[in-house]
């Protein structure tokens, strides 16, 4: 079982950096293999808009860095773990940039799906996806956003299941050690469940 | 003049020119202008490349009485660029001693048909101006924005009649001080064709592109796999 962990926290955010090392330190131990990106510390050019992955080079952006790095380790794990200060209700800038770039992971053409339309799928299995979001308190309007994002972030990406587990400044890492403890549970063919 | 008086539009698209975003935010600010408001017009993700650039979005957006933030849906949410900007508008706000009143009106626009995929997007910048200290003037989404493709709103025809009369509402609510009215909301959400229509033109849109690239054939492969 392989787990890409995005890491889209700022210097210093303790929360984020306490999931981290808890997620790095206890899903091997549990048969995952992590591998983790420190976006801040990664160059990724941002996306430009010229939807050249899906009609000049197919499946791969031009700009051949590690967004196209992400978008191969994406599609090649069974869980996706997002981290992120939970920003006016969304993502990091720095985490956006790198999941900007993986659009190429489905295809231009349009499917309806629960009455919607979506884009279509590009490979056959996608991986599951959970968000971590870290506040300075609760904020229940910014969470109820950052959740509606993800759960609408899992209907475009296929993800067979989501969760979302928010983490806050003022706590300590044994908190946030029972806060993600049913995401180092997981198996990929069940629920994350508490 | 008693009114808001500066109206600044953020374009939130990454292309430099003729993006959707830009043909929505032109003609609000045509409107806008014609009634009398100063105007200006800022790139986004252009202006974060230099220090400069950035100087100029934080004075531009002090000096505002109406921002206008216009942009593409990307991935449920705004393009990272944008969402930087946010990050540092805010951020520079927060070490402001006295902040005006200020207004924020967002437009969305995304490839689907549907325009509710914006909810999120929109959602997002509605907690941005309540964090950074701007009144919330209301949002409006546009889907099948590809239809448009970056052609001025008032050489587009049938396919944008719903979006114009939409910001000819929300310019005639500013001027009176007034946020985005309903109405202006619904209409500018209203399909304009069926959306079987709107998904078969999209398609041979696609095939098209692929096949003047070469790459037809290529359309759905998997070279990650």
């Amino acid at each position: 079982m392989k787990a890409l962990l995005l890491d889209g926290s700022h210097a210093g955010d303790k929360a984020l950096l306490s999931a981290r090392t808890i997620l790095s330190d206890e899903l091997p131990a549990k048969g995952w293999t992590v591998e983790g990106v420190t976006l801040r510390d990664t160059k990724i050019a941002q996306c430009i808009g010229c939807f050249g992955c899906w009609v000049k080079t197919p499946g791969r952006c031009f700009m051949n860095d590690a967004g196209n790095d992400i978008a191969r380790s994406m599609v090649r794990s069974d869980l996706l773990l997002l981290l992120t200060p939970v920003t006016f209700g969304g993502y990091s800038s720095e985490l956006k940039k790198a999941l900007d770039r993986v659009i190429c992971i489905v295809l231009p053409f349009f499917a309806r799906i629960s009455g919607e339309v979506h884009h279509k799928p590009r490979y056959q299995r996608y991986p599951a996806l959970v968000a971590i979001g870290s506040l300075p308190a609760v904020d229940e309007e910014s969470e109820g956003i950052f959740r509606s994002l993800v759960s609408r972030n899992a209907l475009n990406f296929f993800s067979p299941l989501h969760e979302v587990k928010m983490v806050y400044d003022w706590q300590i890492p044994d908190d946030i050690l029972m806060t993600l403890k049913p995401v180092v549970e997981m198996r990929r063919s069940g629920n994350v469940a508490g | 003049m008693s009114r808001d008086n500066r109206v600044l539009l953020l374009i939130g698209s990454p292309k430099k020119a003729g993006s959707t975003s830009e043909s929505l935010g032109d003609y609000l600010l045509g409107s806008l202008g014609n009634k009398g408001f100063e105007t200006e017009k800022i790139q986004v993700v252009q202006a974060l490349r230099t220090p400069e650039g950035i100087s100029e979005l934080l004075w531009a957006t002090d000096t505002a009485d109406i921002l206008l933030l216009v942009f593409p849906l990307y991935v449920d949410s705004l393009h990272s660029g944008v969402i930087r900007a946010l990050e540092l508008i805010a951020c520079h706000r927060a070490e402001l001693k006295q902040r005006r009143r200020q207004k924020l009106v967002a437009i969305s626009n995304s490839g689907f048909p549907e325009a509710h995929h914006s909810e999120v997007a929109l959602a997002i910048c509605r907690r941005f101006a309540g964090q950074a200290g701007f009144d919330w003037a209301g949002g409006l989404a546009l889907g099948g924005g590809e239809a448009i493709a970056g052609i001025p709103l008032d050489k587009a025809g049938g396919r944008a009649r719903f979006a114009r009369q939409a910001l000819d509402m929300v310019a005639d609510a500013l001027e009176k001080g007034m946020p985005v009215p309903q109405e202006a909301v619904e209409l500018m959400g209203r399909p304009f064709i069926p959306k079987w229509m709107y998904i078969w033109f999209g398609s041979m849109g696609w095939k098209r592109l692929a096949k003047k690239n070469g790459v037809l054939h290529d359309l759905q492969c998997r070279p990650f796999e």
